[in-house]
């Protein structure tokens, strides 16, 4: 008996159950299609997808709404009263609403700010640092593949992970006043440090999220022909302007990409920040989610309907700016084709 | 001026050696082709002329001037890539203009000549187009187009029509000709297409692993090619090759004994042949005819292709393929026995090292 023969033979022994199930799945399937028409059949398929996205997304959004309009500490809805939009009237009232410190929901005003200033600037650096880094890694570097993945690890951690291991860096008897002390530098108490300890979150969340953006920015690169850039070269173009009108128009799209899930990753930031600073000193790294975690479940007084209005508060910003940024990028895709 | 002279060029990629020893002189204005199989390092060969490769060893100049350490901005040549290399998201114009903008050229002059090359090239209706809104020839003139703009020393093109449709291909392939002619600039032309070799080239450049086989005008290599592999690398169909041996030298002419014991008498003035001597016998098939006269080999049809204008026989000379092209529509069939004759045709001997035999 031939190999083939056998490798056929073991092939089908092995795909028989599969075609067993194929022809028993047949059987409602047909039914179903004759009942749905054929175009009816996409919503039977889709249907599951739907049913998991329906459970698990849209009902707890809007459960999450109804308890934003309730009252009380209960967590059960039975045991909650209707307040109506008691909870975001609370959020909004403010004697003076540049001071923050007006409002009666200060904490709230303070992580707002805070998450604002966090977003700008982590952002902003992390699109600059893994454009940088991606350029870097884009290049015929020795060791490239080792490289690209010493960028991408801390991805793999958990956020949990991240915070400890910066926390056991920044601690007052950490690593890094260990280094500093061995060049005669004074320890310094980091984490105690409003200005310093709000840097940190910026550093140790990009260090943390930086290596999958440089990864859809490598691959961005990566599919520019290199024929573009030969083309460029012939025409003797410097450096700084092929990368300006060149690279950068060419990485757009996966510039916006980065940029939406930079923006959403760092609105919701939480994890390593609750874990490495708590939110303090005081409430110097206090950002939204950790408000809306600690006003619902973390605090003694705690207000399940105040953070439900909070997290619906901060959902819109996201849908906000996620319109934003497609409407953005579907003009740059119409720009495209004309 | 257009003048490249390139001396002892080397280029390795680690341990492959892909250009050994390459001696060209282009002269100006000349449109030279290189041609070869894949691989034989044509397109290298146009990359370090144009600077995109530095050579290993050897010396490039450019009308006299040595170019081996000058960037390929300042060699002054533009060159046309396969894949076009047009910028996705520029407007043709912008596309055009991009180079010229480079040396801070002034706007009314970077405007009369991207109008001038659009004239030229018949692309003025598309200036302000994306090149994902053209058709492939359309592409294609823009690439060129970008070239014609910056008035180089010399075109390198390479592999520009490898993209286009068979009948694009023909009409493109004359039009370069006639902008080769209008411009009178040197242009080296690489391709794999000995067909676009022939009716493209002043003198071809016949490659193959790194090496020069053969330079010289189309004909030149159809006539007298100089070795077994040029002999069948140009000229379609490819030309046929017998196994033979010299059974009688005569003044003028030499006896040629055929596998299958056919006699084939050669004309022959050298001095390089002697009796018992084993060669390979090319003949192209355009020169076989079909006749029963005496000396005319005895066939076994394989295959006919009917063109109308003329007929190819494929057919099995003792063991051996042969190839022939006849004029006109032809009775005959696979199976039949038939009688082809090389009467009169042009026959080239190669030695045992595949190299032409002299006198031959």
């Amino acid at each position: 008996m031939s190999t083939t023969s056998l490798t056929d033979r073991l092939g089908s022994l092995l795909m028989a159950p599969v075609h067993l199930l194929m022809r028993i799945i047949d059987i409602p399937l047909r039914a179903v299609q004759k009942a749905t028409g054929i175009g009816g059949m996409a919503a039977v398929f889709l249907a599951p997808n739907m049913l998991i996205f329906g459970i698990f997304v849209l009902l707890p959004l809007v459960i999450n709404f109804v308890y934003s309009m309730t009252g009380g500490t209960a967590f059960f809805l039975s045991e909650r009263n209707f307040v109506g939009a008691e909870q975001y009237q609370r959020l909004f009232t403010c004697t003076n609403y540049l001071d923050p410190m007006s409002c009666q929901e200060d904490a709230f005003w303070t992580a707002v700010g805070n998450t604002f200033w966090f977003v700008v600037l982590q952002v902003t650096l992390m699109i600059g640092v893994s454009l940088i880094t991606a350029l870097i890694l884009n290049r015929d570097l020795a060791a490239r593949s080792f490289w690209r993945a010493v960028f991408f690890f801390p991805v793999l951690l958990s956020p949990v992970v991240v915070g400890l291991i910066w926390k056991w860096i920044l601690q007052r008897q950490g690593l890094l006043n260990f280094g500093l002390y061995q060049f005669g530098i004074e320890p310094y108490t980091w984490l105690t440090d409003r200005n310093w300890t709000f840097i940190a979150t910026i550093g140790v969340s990009i260090w943390a999220h930086m290596g999958l953006y440089t990864l859809i920015l490598l691959a961005g690169l990566q599919a520019i022909p290199k024929d573009l850039y030969e083309a460029a070269e012939m025409d003797g173009t410097k450096p700084a302007r092929v990368f300006r009108r060149i690279t950068l128009p060419l990485l757009a799209p996966n510039l916006l990409v980065v940029v939406v899930l930079a923006l959403i990753k760092a609105v919701q930031i939480f994890d390593e920040v609750y874990v490495l600073t708590g939110g303090g000193p005081g409430t110097s790294t206090l950002y939204l989610t950790q408000y809306i975690y600690e006003t619902g479940f973390a605090s003694a007084l705690r207000n399940p309907g105040l953070a439900a209005a909070a997290s619906i508060l901060m959902g819109l910003v996201l849908v906000v700016l996620t319109l934003i940024q497609l409407g953005i990028g579907q003009r740059g895709e119409k720009k495209g084709k004309r | 001026m257009g003048e490249i002279t390139l001396t002892k060029i080397k280029k390795s990629f680690g341990a492959v050696d892909v250009l050994k020893d390459i001696d060209l002189d282009i002269k100006d204005g000349e449109f030279i082709v290189f041609v070869g199989p894949s691989g034989c390092g044509k397109s290298t060969l146009l990359r370090t002329i144009a600077g995109l490769e530095k050579v290993t060893g050897g010396e490039i100049e450019i009308d006299g001037k040595r170019v081996n350490e000058v960037s390929a901005a300042d060699r002054g040549l533009a060159m046309v890539f396969q894949s076009y290399a047009l910028y996705p998201h520029m407007s043709v114009r912008q596309n055009l203009a991009f180079g010229l903008e480079n040396s801070n050229m002034p706007k009314a002059e970077v405007a009369d000549r991207i109008l001038e090359a659009a004239r030229m090239l018949e692309i003025e209706a598309y200036l302000e187009r994306r090149p994902g809104q053209l058709s492939g020839g359309q592409r294609q003139r823009v690439a060129i187009g970008r070239a014609i703009v910056r008035r180089p020393t010399a075109f390198l093109l390479d592999e520009p029509l490898s993209n286009l449709d068979a009948e694009l291909r023909v009409s493109t392939r004359a039009e370069l000709a006639a902008l080769h002619a209008r411009l009178g600039s040197t242009m080296i032309y690489v391709t794999h297409d000995q067909v676009e070799a022939m009716t493209l080239a002043h003198r071809i450049v016949v490659m193959r692993a790194g090496k020069i086989e053969q330079v010289g005008t189309p004909l030149d290599l159809y006539n007298t090619p100089a070795n077994r592999f040029v002999a069948g690398f140009i000229g379609a169909p490819h030309m046929n090759f017998l196994a033979g041996e010299v059974a009688e030298l005569e003044t003028g002419t030499a006896t040629l004994a055929t596998a299958g014991g056919h006699r084939l008498l050669v004309p022959f003035s050298g001095h390089s042949l002697s009796v018992g001597d084993k060669l390979t016998i090319g003949i192209r098939p355009q020169h076989i005819t079909l006749a029963n006269d005496p000396g005319s080999l005895k066939v076994k049809v394989r295959l006919v292709e009917a063109l109308g204008s003329e007929t190819v026989i494929h057919a099995d000379l003792n063991g051996e393929k042969l190839l022939a092209v006849v004029p006109g529509q032809k009775l005959i069939s696979p199976g039949d026995e038939a009688h082809l004759s090389v009467a009169g045709a042009p026959l080239h001997l190669f030695d045992r090292n595949g190299l032409r035999v002299k006198g031959s």
